[in-house]
Order: structure tokens, then sequence, then C-alpha cells
């Protein structure tokens, strides 16, 4: 098939960046990344592009084609906008070091910070094999070992683009990597260290590094679980912990979100007073209900029920959303069962 | 001390360097955990008897059959008593293996294998102790040279000096100086059009290691994987079969049936890959390939459990394994041979070192055994870790490159550089990968060899006036790649050299036609192939054997 790629060409020496049309002709098979294999070999060899594996585990190739990161060898051509053009860019939030290449040691020194490294806790077996662990206690950080350090999070982060600084989505699945395995005996001080600025709460929450993980990594999630630990294990200070606490307290005495309420409890009285104006000029355009009544939901049974069975459960922190996520990959799974049509299969 | 390649051997031998007191740094063409070892499905072999009874001994004789009896046997008796420990340290170091019920560490069956020995995570084996690796390289805070494509290894009067790298992100050649070398730079399959390496696998480190004097030994044997993807020749992990999985041919036909009644799918890599492509001349295959069917695991077997699998073959076969069976075929995987070392690594030059698929201990013989290749990264890799540190720290040299031979280099590299006539690299690249396919694959014969000596020849010629396009500084892949494409020239040449002297069918070396059965008396002796005055020179040495003595090998 015939395929127009225009190309985000940046040359390091006139630090000029422009946009190269390719035309060429490909097996319909192909993924982006054959396709600038092609025009490397064939048309173009001055084209820069890292690449190595060519099948999703190595990280090398992450770019952005039609804004969006992917790996170039995961993407089928068949993908790409059909008949049109396709313009292939550099993955964002990273410098750029020429064409398709970015100065990737941002990333790598932000990695750095947390510490990536197991630093073991006590109960090593006395006979030198093993330690023992439920099967289960390893699910915990599962996902998040999947990580090949594309950096696809980091180019889609909202944050980092408006905070460089912030930790990011991929230093902070990593973190989550250790918080998470049961044979860590540092958990404690890593979400103390965690917490704190440019930290856990400084995600957004824009989903993104998610949604575009080629691994299924779902680093949001893996803050989630490090924002839940670490709440869990006391570390309430920051505003985004005292943001995120609200939520439960006011579902489970109202079964509402109480919005007026909730910039008190994360920015304390002071700084709220201060808000004052801005509170005014959203709600005189009905962006915020006013504080009284209190917004309440008509039967709290349910929210007070749900904040029950958590507590019985124990159910409380990171684990929650583990087993949630099992729960959803067990409904994903049903229906990609159901997809392929098999009536015996589906059974 | 430095060591070249940041995959698991290298990177296991730089922590072991490096906690032997050595000051160690790791100079590598691409970011540690971009490294082929990551691509390592199925898993690492060690007899801890988690899954059923087995001992080290039991793993030996498996791997000494499996190698068609051509590995060294104290090397393997070596490898498979510490193997185990190694294992206990990388779970120690935050390995995240699977489990079984108890909490031990999982193992299952794998080829050739006559116990459930291979430890494993899912199907990302491979990517899980790279990482580990990698958080230990970090731990250490050991150096990394990123993205330095090395040239050459440079040779002094006390051995050698240390090498000159291009280096990629920034341009310019850099001299390291150093007082050993420990060359980790992998494999060599994309000589072939049709492999499971990564476009990084050129074998680098074993034509830089033959460009100054050293032998390769066993060359000629190339693994070809039976289950790999047309036309990328990704691989479907062993697993698949190792958990059940089935080959049919075009008939339906499990034919494994007609050539290893007893392990069936289980049979070793080579024999499998012989089956299939006998399967093939006969034209019993389906465009091309066979079938490797795994509907009858169920979706939650195949989901769970083969994950990755199953996304590959829907993202590059457009097949899904739970309706449809996967089109498979042999593809180049594993070379066994390699610069040739003794059990700590250490190679004819006293201050080099080589360490995982570069180097031939020799472990894998004629034939490596699946799970085999991620433990030999790290027993040899930390063995030659620590050796090359001790070689480092006795040593009173220099450790710095006399600047002639930078001179040198550059000077080359603008040659190249400057030529504006010429032909790209890419035929030259085609008609290798091809050619070696084609006269150098699964089953090989006199008359393809020698002419495949002669299309070498002619393309070395015409890469004597390739031309590289990109003239830039920074990240000039053009210039490094078309460097690769000369590593792989010299290596073919020597491989095809070996191959057409040994008259006899060992392992991956089949020659069904001119010689088709096993030659103990005259051929259980290993090649060793030196680059002398610009050709191959071949001869023997003999095979090290302890307690296993040759005997017909079936599966």
């Amino acid at each position: 098939m015939r395929l127009e790629l225009q190309i985000e060409r940046f040359d390091p020496v006139s630090g000029r960046t422009s946009l190269q049309p390719y035309e060429l002709e490909v097996r319909e098979k192909a993924t982006l990344l054959d396709c600038l294999e092609q025009i490397k070999d064939d048309i173009d060899g001055t084209l820069a592009f890292r690449r190595s594996c060519r099948e999703g585990t190595c990280g090398s190739c992450a770019i952005r084609i039609d804004g969006r990161t992917a790996l170039a060898c995961r993407t089928p051509v068949a993908e790409l906008a059909a008949g049109g053009t396709s313009i292939v860019a550099p993955i964002g939030n990273l410098p750029v070091l020429r064409d398709l290449v970015v100065e990737t040691a941002p990333m790598w020194e932000k990695l750095r910070a947390v510490d990536p490294f197991l630093k073991p806790g006590p109960g090593r077996p006395a006979d030198g094999r093993e330690t023992l662990v439920p099967p289960a206690a390893m699910e915990a950080v599962r996902k998040e070992a999947l990580c090949i350090n594309c950096g696809a999070c980091v180019s889609e982060c909202d944050a980092i683009s408006v905070s460089p600084e912030f930790l990011g989505p991929h230093a902070l699945a990593k973190a989550w990597r250790f918080v998470g395995d049961p044979r860590e005996g540092e958990t404690v001080r890593r979400l103390e260290a965690l917490s704190g600025e440019h930290g856990i709460w400084e995600c957004t929450r824009c989903y993104l590094c998610n949604e575009r993980c080629p691994r299924g990594v779902d680093p949001r999630d893996a803050i989630a679980k490090l924002g839940a630990e670490a709440i869990l294990a006391g570390h309430t200070h920051d505003r985004g912990a005292r943001h995120a606490n609200w939520f439960p307290t006011s579902a489970r005495t109202t079964g509402w979100l109480r919005e007026s309420e909730l910039v008190v409890k994360t920015l304390g009285i002071v700084a709220s007073l201060k808000r004052i104006p801005l509170a005014l000029r959203l709600f005189r355009h009905g962006k915020v209900p006013l504080p009284w009544p209190r917004h309440k939901a008509r039967d709290l049974g349910p929210a007070r029920e749900l904040h029950r069975l958590v507590g019985e459960q124990d159910r409380r922190g990171a684990l929650g959303i583990v087993q949630g996520e099992r729960a959803l990959e067990r409904i994903e799974f049903v229906r990609s069962v159901a997809d392929t049509g098999s009536e015996e299969l589906s059974r | 001390m430095l060591v070249i390649g940041a995959g698991c051997a290298g990177m296991r031998a730089a922590i072991e360097a490096h906690d032997s007191g050595a000051d160690v740094a790791v100079v590598s063409k691409l970011h540690p955990t971009r490294s082929h070892s990551g691509a390592a499905r199925g898993g690492i072999n060690a007899a801890l008897g988690n899954a059923g009874p087995d001992s080290p001994e039991r793993h030996a004789a498996d791997t000494v059959k499996g190698s068609d009896y051509l590995g060294d046997q104290d090397a393997i008796e070596l490898f498979c008593n510490e193997a185990p420990g190694d294992i206990y340290q990388l779970e120690r170091w935050g390995a995240l293996f699977d489990r079984d019920e108890e909490g031990r560490l999982a193992q299952r069956p794998f080829g050739g294998a006559g116990a459930p020995r291979t430890v494993y995570v899912a199907d990302v084996s491979g990517h899980v102790l790279l990482q580990v690796l990698y958080e230990q390289l970090l731990e250490r805070g050991i150096e990394v040279y990123e993205e330095y494509f090395v040239l050459r290894l440079v040779l002094g009067e006390e051995g050698c000096e240390g090498v000159l790298a291009w280096d990629l992100p920034r341009g310019g050649v850099k001299a390291l100086g150093a007082k050993a070398v420990i060359l980790a730079t992998g494999g060599s399959g994309r000589v072939y059009r049709g492999t499971t390496n990564a476009y990084a696998c050129t074998g680098d480190g074993m034509a830089m290691a033959l460009r100054v004097g050293l032998p390769l030994k066993d060359s000629e044997f190339m693994q070809f994987h039976p289950t790999t993807i047309f036309p990328s020749g990704l691989v479907v992990t062993e697993a698949v079969r190792g958990e059940g999985g089935h080959l049919l041919n075009s008939e339906g036909e499990r034919f494994m049936s007609r050539y290893a009644p007893e392990a069936m799918e289980l049979a070793s890599r080579d024999v499998v890959s012989r089956a299939e492509q006998t399967e093939i001349d006969a034209g019993r295959d389906v465009n091309g390939s066979l079938l490797l069917d795994m509907r009858h695991f169920g979706p939650e077997k195949t989901v769970e459990r083969f994950h990755g699998t199953r996304d590959l073959a829907l993202t590059y076969a457009g097949v899904d394994p739970l309706t449809d069976p996967i089109p498979v075929r042999p593809g180049a995987h594993y070379h066994m041979g390699g610069v040739a070392t003794d059990v700590d690594g250490c190679s004819e030059l006293e201050n080099v070192f080589a360490a995982g698929e570069v180097a031939c201990v020799s472990l894998h013989g004629a034939n490596r055994l699946g799970g085999n290749s991620l433990m030999e990264t790290i027993v040899f890799g930390r063995r030659a870790g620590r050796a090359a540190a001790g070689r480092a720290l006795a040593s009173t040299a220099a450790a710095e490159i006399a600047p002639a031979a930078r001179a040198d280099a550059e000077r080359e590299l603008a040659q190249l550089l400057d030529r504006r006539e010429g032909e790209r690299p890419r035929a030259i690249r085609d008609e290798l990968g091809a050619s070696m396919h084609e006269n150098f694959g699964v089953f090989r014969e006199e008359g393809k060899m020698r002419r495949q000596l002669e299309i070498l020849e002619n393309l070395r010629e015409r890469y004597r006036h390739v031309l590289v396009d990109d003239r830039s500084e920074i990240f000039n892949s053009d210039l490094t790649q078309v460097l690769e494409l000369g590593y792989q020239l010299d290596l073919t040449v020597c491989m095809v050299t070996a191959g057409l002297e040994r008259r006899e069918s060992r392992g991956a070396h089949s020659r069904p036609k001119d010689f088709p059965d096993r030659d103990d008396e005259n051929f259980l002796k290993h090649s060793l192939v030196h680059w002398q005055d610009g050709r191959p020179q071949l001869s023997w040495e003999p095979v090290r054997i302890t307690k296993w003595q040759p005997q017909s090998r079936s599966y």
C-alpha cells in the first residue's frame, strides 16, 4: 500500500525544525518502524531515530504519531490515517537531540531519584534459598514490573509539561514497584519522600499515561496506590493528600462530595479566605454550589455500607486498588473472549 | 576496567567487578534496558528442585546431551552447580519470579530437560532480569557510557589498552583506557534474514575479537528457533510447547511423532527445527510455515500466562491463538559459538574477557537448551567480572590508549564519511541475510557453503565502496549501521569456513546430503577460527570430557 508520512526533522546544528514529507510503498502488515527503516535504507539515510528489538520490549522507538505517543514498532500502518498523511514527531517533554531522537537523561535522573532498587527487609530464610512469598502478594507490583522505560508516559504527562520537576509517571510507577513489593524493607521512608514536593500529589490525574502506555503499566494507577499507602502511613500533610482524604470523609458523612468544603480542607482556612473573590466569580457563573445547605444524598445507606465493607475486609490502601484492577481485568478478559465470537470459549 | 555491552551478562559482570573492588564502567551502544536480553521470554534454568526431584547433575547431563556432546563438560558441571545460588541471589536483589502455591520459585518444563527446571516470570523473564540488573547497577552508581558504539579493541605492549568508541549522541571518537576489558556484546543473529534477534545483534564483539587476533570457537553453530513468526522473525516462546502446545503440518498431523516420538514438541530446538524444515521441504507447509496450536489451552490459560504471546500473534501475524494456530517457522536465534574463553571468561589475551552470547565457554556445544542462555549470562558474567577485576587490580599498566591509535580510527572514519560515491548498505545487508539463510541455514551441504564463501567475497568487495548518507556528528546511526555491516561480513566468513570443514552432522550443524551422521572419531572437537592477514585460519581443539561419554542422541 502507498503511504505518505510527514516527519518532523530537527537539525541540531542550525537549530531548525521542519516537516519533511516521504512517500513510500509498504506491505499491509508493516509497522511504522518498518516504514522508518525503509526511509532510512532507501530514501534518506540521514533520518535519525532509535530502534532495536522491533517487538515492543526494548522501549527505544517511542514517537508521536499524529499527536499521540506510541511505539513505532507496535503501530501497524493499517491503523494510520487511512489514505491521509500521518505526522511523525519526537516524543514530548524531553529535549530533542536530532529528528526523532530525544535526550532521555532527564527521565533517567528522575528514575534515580526514587532509589529504583529493592531495599530488602528482614525475614530472609536462613537456608540461603528464596524468600517465601505467596503468589497473590506479588500481584501487587506485577503491572509496574512490565515497564520498558520507553518514555511514552513522560511524553504525554500534562503535569510535567507545566512543572518539569514533577517526578512523573515513569519514576513513580517504578517507585510503586518497590513500595508494593512484599520483600521491601523501607516502605515507610519511601512513602514519606514521595509525599514531598514534586512527588505523588503533583499528578493532575489526566490519565493519559494509562491511556498511552504500550505495556499496560498504568502509571496513574501506580500513583494512586502510592497515594493510598502514603495516607494510610499518615503522610497527610501535603495539600494533595488532604484533598484526596476529603473525598471519603465527605462521601461517608453526606454521600456526596461537598466541593466548597473541599477547598477549605485542602488549602486551610487562611489560604481559603484569600480565594473568596475567585469563589464569588465562580458562583456567579454557576460553577460552584453554595456551601449551605449541605449537599446531601437522599440515601446515605450505600455510601456508608461501602465504607464499612472496606474497613471490615481491610481493603484500605493500595490493596483495594489492586483488587479493583484484577476485577477490571476479569471483565476485560470476558469481553475479549466474547469478541472472538466463539460460543464454546464464551462459556 | 571496562565492560562492553549492557545486557544481562555485561551488567552482571560489571556488578561483580564493582563488588570485587575494581573501578568499572560499562560501554554500550544502547541504553542498558534496551539490550536484547530483555526479549528473552521463557526463563532461566537452575536445578532448584522446587517442582519435582532435580539435581545439578541431572541438569548437567541434559545440557551435555543437548550440546550433542560438544559442550565442555567441566564448564557445564561448574555452571549447573553454581546456577541455583545465582538464582537465589537474583531473588534477593528483587527479581520478580513467579511463585508456586507454597511461595517458592515456580519452575516449568522446557525442551530437552528431564525435569521442570526453568524459573520464569510469565513470558517476560528476560525483561525482569534485565531490569533487576540495571537496578543493581544504579544502586552501585556504576558509570555507563550510553550509546557509545565501540569501534575496536586497542592492543599495546601490555595486551589490551582499552577501546575506541564513537559517541553516538555527541559525535567524535572517544578513547577509553582500561586495564581489563570484558566483551558482553551479545549475539549475531542479524546475519540471517529471518531472525529472532534485535537490530542491534550484529556480532560486534565477535568481529572485534577476531580483528585483534582472538579466535572464535564453534562459530558454525547457529541455533534456529523452531517457532518464529514470518516475516518479522519474532519468536513465540518455547513455553507454549512447554505447556503443551502442538505443532501441526498442513495435513493437521502432529508431525513431531515421526521425529521425536517420546519428547514430541519438547524435543531439543535443533531437532524440532530440522523436523519443520523437512516438512516444509516436503511441501507439507502452509505458505512456508507450520502451525503452532494452543487452542486447547483454553482462554484462561492463554490470556493469563501467554498474554504477550497472544499480543504478538495478533499484532504481527494477525492471528488470535484463542481461535487459530500461529504460523511458525525456524529462524536464526542464538549463536552457540563465540569468542573462545576459559571458565572465567578469559580469552587468549590475558586481560580480555568475554561472557554471554558473544563468548563460547563452551556451555552449549552444538545446540543450546532453552533457559540455559539467561543462566549463562549470570553465571559466566559473574565469573568474568570477578576474574577481570582481579586482573585489573593486579595490573600496573597505565590504562591509557596511545594517541596514534585514536588518530588512526579518526582517519578511517573520515575516509568513510568523505566518500561521495558508492553503494548504500541495504542491498549488501539484504543479500547477506538471504544468502546465509539459503546456504548456511538449518540444512547445509558442501556446494552451497562453497557458494556462500564466494558470495561473501563479493559482498566484502562491494562493502569496500559502501556509502554513508549521513555526515553529521549528532546521532549518526547511518554510520554505525554501516560499521555493523562490516562486523557481520568478517564474522560470516569465519562461520562458513568452519562449517565447510566440519564434515559431519552435529546439533545445529546439519548436513543430511553429504554427511548425515555425527562423527565422533573425527569431529568430537571444537573449531577455532583466527583472522590472519585478512583471511580465516581454521584449527581444532579437543572437547573436555569429564564423565559423560558420547552416546546417540534421541528424544
